[in-house]
This record gives structure tokens, sequence and C-alpha cells, in this order.
């Protein structure tokens, strides 16, 4: 047993709690979760905790489907939304999922991305992520396929007054914080209901995590007021969407291999080569970075939402932005891409988003040269002249593109590559059945 | 008395003494002033002379001393003091004769005589002396040492410093190396002060380093830990010295105070390795984070997030000396307390035991050629492999046991010995042959201060000379040394079963033990380490295997530590393990056996690694343990040629008049030759389609010895010779030549009448001997079965088993459809008459290879018919991913590819006629019918699911038609495609991308 470990079972008995969550993802990033006795604990250190992978999305199938779950105790978190007043607590650890002889699964997602981090660090480098998650506060969830209320009609840094938003905001940061994820920033977002929480910036697979335990916390949170938090791409047909803006930056030791002081944007060759290369691959990752047909809704909806494959200075229309350099500061030299949505599988979508990049590096792809202008307001000739090319227009696109890309196939591994395509493919066919208000309400008056 | 009181001449004289040219000798003995008309000038010069020739080189010892004395100031003085010193003759003649570097040192500095005289060797340096002495040289502040940017600075800068600190550093050398050859010191105690000194002269440079830092430069703390043999206190003369840098901003520095201190520190981290360079030995910091990647200088925050989240288990074995000898030595201990649990830890990490292994096999992999056997650091039963073993055991068991912690190889290998681990007679012996390499390898790079670990060559006998002199040897050196040597090298070769394997038999001994025994909790933690599953039940058979006085106990008992070796290579070493009792419990005392397994070099390593690998060897061999006889030798596991099987197995046929005991003894042939085959194919000496074609050749054997007997039983039965002619056609894999360890036999029986013979007698005589050849394959019997499978033939089932050759041609003529056609390609002669066979293929041929491609309709038949077998074929259950024949890219789509382009090609490019997949796939490549980046996608796919199966057969023992998707059998098939250990994860990948990129070629060219 080791001392993180001893830790875990020190704390278990400290603060008298009861039950431990543990927590996986299946293959779309759905948070999974199996609730432990303390005493389970030690044996699931050691060997794991046995469950079915055919019911999980994309582990298995029904023959062979025993699987493994094994806490990651760096992880230990005691949940505070759990702990009222002297009552028993509940703690969460995040887990790797293995094989039966002890070998990691090729389906977990955890284990996706650290063999895309494992494939950086053998070539030096270490994958730091900041990611700005938006999401939206609605009044309640309908259910009859009405549409959402928004909690309040406030704009972009609005300050409301005893808000819903405000409060909501306060809390949700607080329990954050309790849990160990710094929030570096927090503010009203453009649309009514509408916030958006930035997580501090930490190595890919400790931001993945963060991403998915803000996401529990941010419901968690909004129930516990009554109301309901969605992270749905594009919920309202006349408002923004809610992305999720991922900073990166990769280190070498404790260097920024992003920066070179010599370069007019401080871009350095490696930035430089990271950038062509999330260019030159961002169709292939799209069905990922935005994995649901509502994705689309969101990704050409104009504004902030970046379907060309450009790149600009300080430029928020561009799918990758290079942020104004702040002086003195190398450590923070970093870029910003646009294109993923808050519903992302962020394990998957920071996979592909490094190896991309990686690709870029090792092939050394050149970067064409950078945006200047809102590229929305260029003509579709102009983008044409300036080999600007869109990003799939549809689900279905994105599945066509990304089954011809062997660097995902690579990256995702043979299995969670086949199970996702079949998966988003099964999604395709059900939206196309679908019969929607917005036909019924254009075709049926006049046809 | 001297020698000089004797009557001999001065030449004679001189040359008893050792030096190799006695005119020149007696020559620079008068020029050094002592020598004179043929005699020592007097008894005291008498004794200097002696001192000079008992050194390793007598010739160099006194050119060196002639020089000296020409430069010193006060030649008489050094005369004086030599004539009167006995100590001081001894070290000054010790070091001249044993290194021509330190001489020239001498004279470069030729008042440095002085340093070998006085109370030399009651008094050993301390640490903090040395640093003073070397800070003082560079006019530093011996009492403050730096410790990044605060402490003493250098007071000389750039070349002056550099050439004092060499100067003084030499110094410091040329003390230490006097004692050493005159025995003074020990082995461990040189190691220990060169890494002082070492210490010292980091520090010292440290010092001089500070003097290249700009005024502004931000404050720092630096630490300089020794890694390796300077951080084991086990250093050489000359050799790199390892370091990892630590730094920090000093107390109180605000949060932008990192990235400065790190700027400064990596300047000074810098500028200490040039320094160091220039004076002694290259510092190497490649054992830091990210090696040669990684940044030089870290802070400790940055190092423990390293090792905590990337580190690989070799890099805690590093870890494992770690020490702080330079700079900043509190900030040094926080680096290693930080460090030192993990390192104790690294058990617990997920893929120790296989970085073990590959760790293990390292130690035991040797260097080839020539240079290997003159290696002392780095060849087979080198220093090195000592060292990695101690270390691989202190990582094992120190997890538990603090005892074995000691960064020093020699005390560890005390620590392991006392704690039972190590056997104490193997320890002491390793030790002792420890040492003595060590002594060589100063020796070595003694005489010219360079960095060396190769014994000159054989050859060179002036330097053999001189090297077994100063190990301490007189008189016949060569051959005492050349005995030695083989000797020790002999006790270090069986390293790993001495250190690893023997003390597990000690603790399942019987045996009332003087010495420390492993204890059995230590026994299983070591099995489990080696990738023992269930250490407790090998425990058990090992004891079975050791346990009495038998000759077999015996035997087994000094052969077990090198199988356990061995089984534990492979994929399932307690299968293996469990298989040896096995065969062993039936083979007993046999004579041969035992012999085989002692005496025939590779037999006992074979035997272990094909029970480890494969179930299919296991229980073949369990059934037949006798062949085991196979393992003797490469010539005993080729595969025999066609004729030879077939003259064998028919013979055995013809020998007995009781058909099933008949065919029974066939089929006991064919089991040997199957483990002939299998053997070969594990042990890599067969590439696929060999083995294949060996498969095919076995089959066809199998299938002649039985229609003899089948044809024998229906003549004896009918009393009369029979008045048809019957041929047996192989189809499908095995007409293909690609016969797998489970495959059925797929094939046709063909017959001809003689002339006068009604059609439906001899259909009838036809009908009965094809039915008897099945029978008797099919016969219940403890071998594998080779199931007959004529349901290729026209009406399959339904048809009747031979049918005459015109009957075959009207049919085809007739009815026949296109997956007929398509079965038809692979067809090929097998046994029976051959002219026949012939003749049936000649007649066939319009139907395979049908002028013009078949019609469009059967193509779009062909189609369909694939595309309804793929949803009707594929076994219930299973992940169609993984299905070798029927699924998506598996060997069914890429021979249905082949077969289509075969079918409407054929008739045009002639080399599609071909039975073979492969063969096929290239012809159709080289005709333009396919683009070569398909037939490459489409071989690889097919070649890995071919052999994907034949080893799954052998892993598992029977066959099975989907690769698991986890678990041991996967990571034995992956080792056998040669994957390496636990990487069964990497092969389903490898796998699923292959097929997945054949299924796009199938959909576009089969398909499209």
């Amino acid at each position: 047993m080791d001392k993180q470990q001893e830790f875990v079972l020190r704390t278990l008995e400290e603060r008298d709690i009861r039950f431990v969550r543990l927590w996986f993802t299946d293959v779309l990033g759905t948070l999974k979760s199996v609730a432990i006795a303390p005493a389970e604990l030690e044996g699931a250190f050691a060997e794991g905790i046995g469950f079915d992978g055919s019911a999980i999305e994309g582990f298995a199938r029904v023959h062979e489907s025993d699987m493994l779950a094994k806490p990651d105790p760096a992880t230990f978190q005691v949940l505070p939304w759990r702990e009222s007043d002297g009552a028993p607590g509940t703690a969460r650890m995040f887990c790797d999922i293995t094989m039966p002889d002890g070998t990691p699964s090729w389906a977990d997602p955890r284990h996706v991305l650290r063999r895309a981090l494992g494939r950086a660090a053998d070539a030096g480098f270490t994958f730091y992520t900041h990611p700005e998650i938006e999401f939206f506060l609605l009044k309640e969830l309908p259910r009859d396929g009405t549409a959402p209320v928004p909690v309040d009609a406030a704009g972009y840094f609005d300050l409301t007054p005893h808000g819903v938003s405000q409060d909501f905001r306060r809390d949700a940061i607080t329990m954050l914080e309790r849990m160990g994820i710094s929030v570096e920033f927090s503010h009203h977002e453009v649309a009514p209901g509408q916030q958006e929480i930035d997580l501090r910036y930490a190595d890919a697979l400790s931001t993945a995590d963060n991403v998915l335990t803000t996401r529990h916390v941010i419901k968690e949170v909004a129930l516990s007021q009554g109301v309901y938090a969605t992270f749905m791409p594009k919920p309202f047909s006349t408002q923004p969407g809610s992305g999720m803006h991922t900073h990166l930056s990769l280190f070498e030791g404790d260097q920024n291999a992003f920066y070179d002081g010599g370069d007019p944007h401080h871009l350095s060759k490696v930035a430089q080569h990271f950038i062509a290369g999330l260019l030159q691959h961002a169709a292939e990752i799209t069905a990922v970075t935005n994995q649901y047909v509502n994705s689309y809704k969101r990704l050409w909806s104009g504004g902030e939402a970046p379907p060309y494959v450009c790149w600009g200075s300080n430029n928020r229309s561009a799918l990758v932005r290079v942020p104004m350099y702040k002086p003195k500061k190398s450590g923070s030299a970093r870029i910003e891409v646009r294109s993923p949505d808050s519903a992302t599988n962020p394990y998957l979508c920071f996979a592909l988003l490094l190896a991309a990049g990686l690709k870029g590096i090792e092939e050394g792809y050149e970067m064409p040269p950078g945006a200047e202008d809102d590229v929305w307001t260029l003509s579709e000739g102009e983008r044409r002249a300036m080999g600007m090319k869109p990003l799939p227009g549809s689900l279905a696109e994105a599945i066509s593109v990304m089954e011809t890309s062997e660097l995902v196939a690579e990256t995702l591994g043979e299995h969670v590559f086949d199970f996702f395509l079949r998966n988003k493919r099964a999604e395709w066919q059900a939206y196309r059945a679908e019969v929607t208000p917005f036909e019924l309400g254009r075709y049926l008056p006049v046809l | 008395m001297s020698v000089f009181d004797t009557r001999s001449s001065g030449t004679g004289l001189l040359v008893r003494l050792g030096f190799s040219d006695p005119a020149r000798t007696a020559a620079a003995l008068e020029q050094a002033g002592l020598w004179c008309d043929g005699r020592p000038v007097d008894a005291p010069a008498g004794e200097v002379v002696a001192a000079l020739a008992d050194v390793a080189d007598p010739d160099l010892a006194l050119a060196s001393l002639v020089r000296l004395l020409q430069r010193v100031p006060d030649p008489s003085g050094l005369r004086e003091a030599l004539s009167s010193s006995p100590p001081l003759r001894r070290r000054l003649a010790g070091v001249l004769g044993s290194s021509a570097a330190l001489g020239d040192h001498l004279v470069a500095f030729p008042s440095d005589w002085e340093v070998l005289r006085g109370e030399l060797d009651a008094v050993r340096p301390s640490v903090y002396g040395l640093q003073r002495t070397l800070l003082a040289a560079v006019e530093a502040d011996g009492d403050v040492p730096p410790d990044g940017t605060g402490g003493a600075r250098a007071g000389l800068t750039g070349v002056t410093a550099v050439a004092a600190l060499r100067a003084a550093y030499r110094r410091c050398l040329l003390a230490l190396a006097a004692r050493d050859v005159t025995g003074a010191v020990t082995v461990e105690e040189v190691g220990g002060e060169m890494a002082d000194l070492a210490g010292a002269t980091l520090s010292a440079a440290l010092a001089v380093a500070r003097t290249t830092l700009s005024d502004g430069a931000a404050p720092c703390r630096l630490a300089v830990i020794g890694m390796g043999k300077a951080g084991g206190r086990e250093l050489n003369y000359v050799s790199d010295v390892d370091v990892v840098f630590v730094a920090e901003p000093p107390e109180g520095a605000g949060p932008d105070g990192v990235d400065a201190a790190l700027r400064t520190a990596t300047r000074l981290a810098g500028e200490t390795m040039r320094v160091c360079a220039a004076v002694a030995w290259p510092v190497d910091a490649g054992l830091r984070p990210e090696g040669g990647a990684g940044p030089l200088v870290r802070t400790l925050v940055s190092h423990e997030a390293y090792y905590r989240r990337w580190a690989h288990t070799w890099e805690f074995q590093a870890l494992l000396k770690a020490r702080p000898i330079a700079g900043d030595l509190a900030l040094g201990q926080a680096y290693v307390d930080t460090v030192e649990p993990m390192v104790w830890r690294v058990g617990e990490r997920k893929g120790f035991v296989e970085d073990v292994q590959a760790m293990r096999r390292r130690v035991e992999k040797t260097l080839p050629g020539d240079r290997a056997s003159r290696e002392v650091k780095l060849g087979p039963g080198g220093l090195r492999d000592v060292e990695f073993a101690v270390q691989l055991l202190q990582l094992v068991h120190g997890r538990t046991d603090t005892s074995v912690r000691s960064g020093t190889t020699l005390v560890a290998l005390d620590q392991l010995a006392a704690g039972g681990y190590v056997g104490r007679e193997d320890a002491r012996h390793l030790s002792e042959a420890y040492r003595w390499l060590r002594t060589v390898e100063h020796r070595l790079q003694l005489h010219r201060l360079r960095r060396t670990h190769l014994l000159p060559a054989p050859d060179d006998e002036a330097a053999l000379r001189r090297l077994a002199r100063a190990v301490g040897y007189r008189g016949d050196v060569l051959r005492t040394f050349g005995r030695e040597r083989a000797g020790y090298g002999h006790e270090v070769r069986r390293l790993h079963e001495k250190l690893f394997y023997r003390p597990l038999l000690t603790a399942v001994s019987r045996l009332p033990a003087e010495q420390a025994r492993l204890a059995p909790e230590a026994a299983r933690a070591r099995l489990e380490a080696l990738g023992f599953a269930e250490p407790a039940v090998a425990l058990r058979h090992l004891e079975a295997l050791t346990s009495g006085v038998s000759r077999r106990a015996v035997i087994q008992s000094t052969l077990l530590p090198a199988m356990l070796g061995w089984f534990a290579d492979a994929a399932d070493p307690d299968a293996g393990l469990r298989a040896f009792r096995s065969v062993s419990d039936a083979l007993g005392g046999t004579p041969w056996y035992l012999r085989l397994l002692r005496d025939e070099g590779s037999a006992a390593e074979r035997l272990a690694h094909l029970l480890a690998s494969s179930r299919f060897v296991a229980d073949l061999l369990a059934r037949a343990p006798e062949a085991v006889r196979l393992l003797a030798s490469d010539a005993e596991l080729a595969p025999r040629p066609r004729a030879t099987l077939e003259s064998a197995f028919v013979s055995v046929a013809r020998r007995r008049d009781d058909w099933e005991a008949t065919v029974v003894a066939a089929r006991g042939m064919r089991r040997e030759e199957l483990l002939r085959v299998a053997c070969a194919d594990l042990l890599g000496l067969l590439d696929h389609r060999q083995v294949g074609a060996a498969l095919s050749d076995v089959a066809a054997a199998v299938l002649a010895a039985a229609l003899e007997t089948a044809t024998r039983k229906v003549t004896a039965e009918r009393r009369r010779p029979l008045p048809v002619r019957i041929a047996v056609l192989a189809m499908g894999r095995l007409g293909g030549r690609e016969q797998g360890y489970g495959s059925d036999a797929d094939v046709l029986f063909v017959h001809e009448a003689d002339a006068g013979t009604p059609d439906a007698e001899a259909a009838s005589i036809a009908h009965d001997v094809a039915h008897e050849v099945r029978r008797l394959l099919a016969l219940p019997a403890p071998d594998p079965p080779l199931v007959v499978d004529a349901d290729l033939r026209p009406e399959g089932k339904q048809g009747p088993l031979s049918r005459s050759l015109s009957s075959y041609a009207a049919y085809y003529d007739r009815w026949s459809s296109v997956w007929e056609a398509q079965a038809l390609l692979r067809a090929a002669p097998l046994v029976g008459d051959a002219e026949l066979a012939g003749r049936f293929l000649d007649a066939v041929a319009p139907v395979r290879w049908p002028q013009g491609g078949p019609p469009e309709a059967s193509v779009r038949e062909i189609r369909r018919i694939k595309a309804r077998m793929e949803a009707e074929r594929m076994p219930r259950g299973a992940d169609p991913k993984l299905v070798l024949k029927m699924g998506p890219g598996g060997l069914a789509d890429v021979e249905w590819v082949v077969q289509l382009l075969q079918l409407r090609h054929a008739h045009a490019v002639e080399a599609l006629r071909t039975p073979s997949t492969l063969p096929a796939l290239r012809a159709a490549r080289d005709a333009g019918l396919l683009e070569p980046d398909d037939a490459d996608v489409l071989e690889t796919a097919w070649s890995l699911a071919a052999r994907a199966r034949d080893s799954l057969t052998l892993v598992r023992g029977k066959s099975a038609v989907s690769l698991p998707s986890s678990g041991r059998e996967l990571d034995g098939v992956a080792r056998s495609l040669g994957y390496p250990a636990s990487s069964q994860g990497e092969f389903l990948d490898d796998y699923r991308r292959a097929t997945r990129r054949a299924r796009a070629v199938v959909e576009r060219v089969f398909y499209g």
C-alpha cells in the first residue's frame, strides 16, 4: 500500500466517511458511479472492483464482459454537498478500468488519454489544459419538448443583484474549491441564463477529471437551488451555444515549449507546428470535440463559434486563437481551441487535440498565415481563396471524415474508435428518422 | 640479505629482477645515480632498484623516475629520501610503475612527490578535508562550501582555476593511488574515497562556476545529487560521474523567484559540468527526469511530480543510489528524503513485474563479438551484471525489509545474504569475484587515467603482464591471471541462477540448514515478482521435484534454478512448472531423459520455454513424454520431407493386419510430427509458410496411411484386388498448403473403374474405401483427431462420398454453382492415384478458371453468398471484430477477395492458378488487378490473422474461432507473435487496425 492509499484510508476514518463513490466514464463521457463501503476500499486498491462491462456504453460485449475498476488514490475527494453537519460523509475517486488480467482496458477513456500523454512524455512533453466551461441555468427541465426558460435575462458580465445565477456561481465555486478544483474565473455569459466557469490550468488528465467533477457539481448545486443546469451545446435556437474553449500548452520540464520571445506572436516552432497539426486534423476530430447532433447547431450558429479552419492572433472567430501575450509570463504562453463544446468527453477530446498537435510537431507541418478579420464577415469566395476549409456541417459529415482518419483510430485505439463510430451512426440515424417541429411548422400548412 | 649480495653479473641480475633491456636499464639507473659498474652504488640504492623492480612495469617506473629526477629542484634530496624511507620507496615506485599518467603529473609538478611522504597510510582524508583542499586550490573559503549562489566563491577564474584545480585533484589522486598500489586500502575504500574526491571536485567547480554569474543573477540554492557509482560510494578512477541537479529559490523569494532561480541554477550547473570535464571527468546528468530531453535543473516539487507520474521502474532503480554530494546539502537531503520512499514503493506500481522481467533480461543480455570477452564491465559475467542483479533484488525485497537498502553493491550483497535472500556461499563467491573485477578495472584505468573497461588483447603480452602484475601477481603472471579470470568469470556467469532462483530451493528444502534460508513469504514475493501467479503452488511443485536424495532429485535441484528463469520468461510460468513436473513424473528416472536435460545444451531451456508457452505442446508431451528427445537438436526439429513422412507412415500401415491398430500407430506418428512442428514453430525455427506446409505434409502422410489401410481392408474383405483406382484431392487450406494445428482435412474422393468393371460396382468399392478412411481416422484415440471433411463434394452431404471422374465432369458441366467453382480453386492432388488426380484437375480447369471469367450473375451470386454468410455464420455472442475467420477483415474476407479475382482472371493470368492464398494475392497485385497498397493491407491482415489462429491453438491446446479479449492466453498469443510481455492490449489494437483496414479494401474491391 502506498502513501496516497494510506492517506485515503486514514481520511475515511477521520472524517467518518461511510460511502466511497468510484467514478469512471463511458466512451461518451457520461459519469458512472459505484458506491462501496470503506471496508471494501483496501481490496479495491489491490484488486479493483468487478463490474459488468457490457452494461457500460462502449466497454464490452456481453461475453467476456467482466472488468475491474481500480480507484486512483490521487483523485480522492470528499463530496461537499453530501457533507451536512455531523452526518457521515461521502467521498469519490476516479478509477482506471482494467481487464480481469490486470492490463488496462482499451475501452477506458482515461486510458486513451493516458496513452496519448505517454506518447507526449516520450517526446519530452507534458500537456496542460485550461477549459472554459459554458452552460445554461434553466428554471426547470421541460420534459414535454417545449422550449426551456432561462433563470434570468442578464447578459455578458452582468451583475444581477440577488440573482439566482450569482448565488449559484458562489455556491458552485465554493464546492469546487472544497474539492480541490481551482476556479480561475467565473461570470455571466452572453445569453440569458448562461454561465461560464474557467478551471485553472493543470495537466490534462487532472483537468479532464476536473471537467467531469465540475459538470457533476454544477448539476448538484443547481438541483439544490431548485433550478436545472445543462451542458447541452445549443438549447436555444436564437441564443449562442455552450462551448468549452480550451487553452493548451506543452511543457518541456519546467519550460513552456510554446514560448519563443523572438517570434512576433511569441510562438515557438513547437507551437507553430502544434497549431498546424490542429488545423490539419481539425475536421477528423470534430466528431469527438462536437459529438452530438445538437453540437453542430452551435458550431454553425455564428458569433464566437468557429466553424472555419484557421488560426488568428487574438481573433475570436478563428478555430485556434493565440491569446495576447502577457509580458514576462513565458510560462503562460498558450493557444486556445474554440471548437469543443461543453458536452464533449474531455478525455477523448484532450487526447485528440494533443495527438493532432503532436502530429504537427513530428511531421513538421508548416503553420498557414493567420486570419486577421472576423471570419464570419468574409464571403465564401474570400474564405476559399484564403484556404479556410469548413469543419463538418453535421454529425453525419463529421462521422464520415473521422472514419477515414488513421490519426483518430490510432489515438482512440481501435476499440473506442469502432464503438464511437457505431454509436454516432446510430444517433444520426435516429435523428434522421425524426420529424421535427421545424418541418411540421414549415411544411404542413403549405404542402 | 639483498639480491645484490649474490655473485651474479649486473646484467643477469637486472634481467632476473624483471627489467626487459638490461643495458638500457643499467644506463638509466646510472643516470638516476643508483648504479655504477654493474652494481648499485650502495646498499640503500640497491633497495631502491629492488623496489623499482617489484612493480607492475619496472621499465616504466624507472623511466619516469629518471625524468622526475631531472626535473626535481633537489634531486639529491629525493634520492636521500628514497634511500632512507622504505614506505616512500614503495609508494613512489608503485605509482610510477602502475601509472604513466601519474608519472607525467609528477614530472610536471615535481615537488608533488612530497605528498607520498609521511604517515599516509594511517590517515584517510575525510570528505571535508578533501573539499577544503580543493576549494583552497581555487582560492575559495574551504569552511563555507558553495550552496548555489551562497557560500564560497573562487578567487581564481577561467583557465587558471581549471589548471589549479586539476593539479590539486591529481595530487589527491596521487596520494590515493600510492596507498592503493601498495595495498594499504581495500577496493571498497578506493571507491569510497574516489566518490568523496568527486564530491569535493564538484564543490570546487561550483565555486568556480559562481565567478561566471553576472551581478544581477537571481539567487538560488543548488544541490548536486550523486547517482550511480558516485552515489553508491563505489566510484572508479576514471568514469563519468552521474549526477542530478536540484534547485530552489532562497527562503522567502516571491512566486516569480522560481523561474529566475532556475535560470541561475541552470547556468551554475552547466558551468560546473564544464569545469569538471576540463579538470577530471565528464559529468553525466542523463539520469535526470526525461533524460537528455529534460531540463538540466528542476525544483524539488518538479522532481517529485515527475517521479510520481511519469518515471519508469529503471529510474527508481537509479535513485536507489541517490546521495547528496555537493552544493546545498540540506536541499540535497530533502531530495533524497522525497524520492526514497518512492523507490521502495516501486514494487506496487503498475507493470513492476514486467519491468523487473525486462530488467532481468537486460542482466542476462550479452554483448556480441570479441570485445564482449574482454569487457570487465558490460560483458557477460561482468561488473554490470552483478550490480544490476543486486539492485533488482533490493527493489523486490527492500519493500518490506529495510535492512537491505544500501546503495553500495558489496554492502547490499552482504545485507541480502544476511537476510537469507541470497545464499551465503554464493554471496561470498560473488563478492570475491566482484572485488577482483573491480581491482582489475582500477588497475586498467590507473595506467593512463583513461576510462576503459577493456582488457588488453590476448596477443598484447606486455600490457597483459603489466596488468597482471598491477593486480598483484608475480611469477608466471600470464597463466595465473588467465586462470583466475576464468574462475571468477564462471562464478559470475550463472549469476541469475544463484541470486534469483537458487535461494528459492532453500525455501522448500527440508534439510536442516546452517545458513539463513529464504523465508517462505520472501520466496513467494520473489516468485511473484518473477511472474508466477500462484507462488504457493509453484513452491509445492519445487518441493516435489527436489525432495529426496534420488539421482533425479539431485539433477533437478541443479537444473531448476536455471529452468525457473526460463519458465519466468514465457507467458505462463505456472503452467510451465506444472507441466514440467508431470513430464518429469512420467519419465521418472529414465536415464536418457536426465542425461538429455543435463548434457544436451539447450534442451532444458527449450523444454522450459515450450511448456510455459504452449498448452498444445504440454498436452502432447503429457501423452507421449518420450518425445522430449526431439529437443536434443535443431536437426531433430526440422520438419521431415513429405516423401519421407509418407513412406514412414505407409510402411507402418503395411506392417500390420489389425486395421484399427494400424491407424492408431499412424496417428501416434502424426502426434510426434505435430509436436515436432509445434516445437520448431514456437522456437522460431520455422516461418508461418513453412509451418503450413509442414502440417499439410503431415496430414497428407496420415491420409496416405489411412488410404493404404482402407484399401487393404476392403481388398481383404472382397478377397481380390480392387478393380478401381482412387485418388484423394486436397481442398481448402489443405489444398493451399496452409493447414493449421487444429484444421480439418478438406478432401474430395475421385475414382475410376478399371476396364470392364461396371460403374456401380466401382462406385460401391470406392465408397467403401473412402468411408473406411474417414472411420479409421475418427476412431477414438488419445491423439488430436484429424477430421476428414468431404463436404465440398457435389451435392454436399447428400452426394456420394466418391464419384467417378466422368460423374464429376458431368455434374460440374450441368449443375455446378459458382461457390463450387470457387471451392475448386484450392483443389490440389493429395494421395492415391496421381495420374487420376491430374486428369481430375484438367477436367475441372474450365470450371475453376472459366474462359472470360464467370458471368456477371455469378459474380453477384458470390457477393450475395458472402454477405449472407457474414450475417449468419458469425458465432453467437462473440465480438465480431475478433472472429478470426468470419470477422470483418478476417481470413475469409481476404480469401474471398483473392478467389473472386482468381475466378475472373485466372483464365488470362496464369500466375493466379494457385491453390495458396498469398501467392495468388501477390500474383493479382503483379498483374495490376489489385493496387499495391491494397494488396499490402490484405496480406498484412491475412498473415496476422492466420498466425494468430495457429498461435492461439498452440497456446490454448485446442483451436478457437475468435481471439479472447484479455487474459493469459491472449498474452501468450501476443508473445508468440513477437510482442513483449503483457502487451495484449497493443496486440489487439494492432489486430483490430489491420482488419479494419482490410475490411475497407474488401468493401471497395469485393463488393464495390
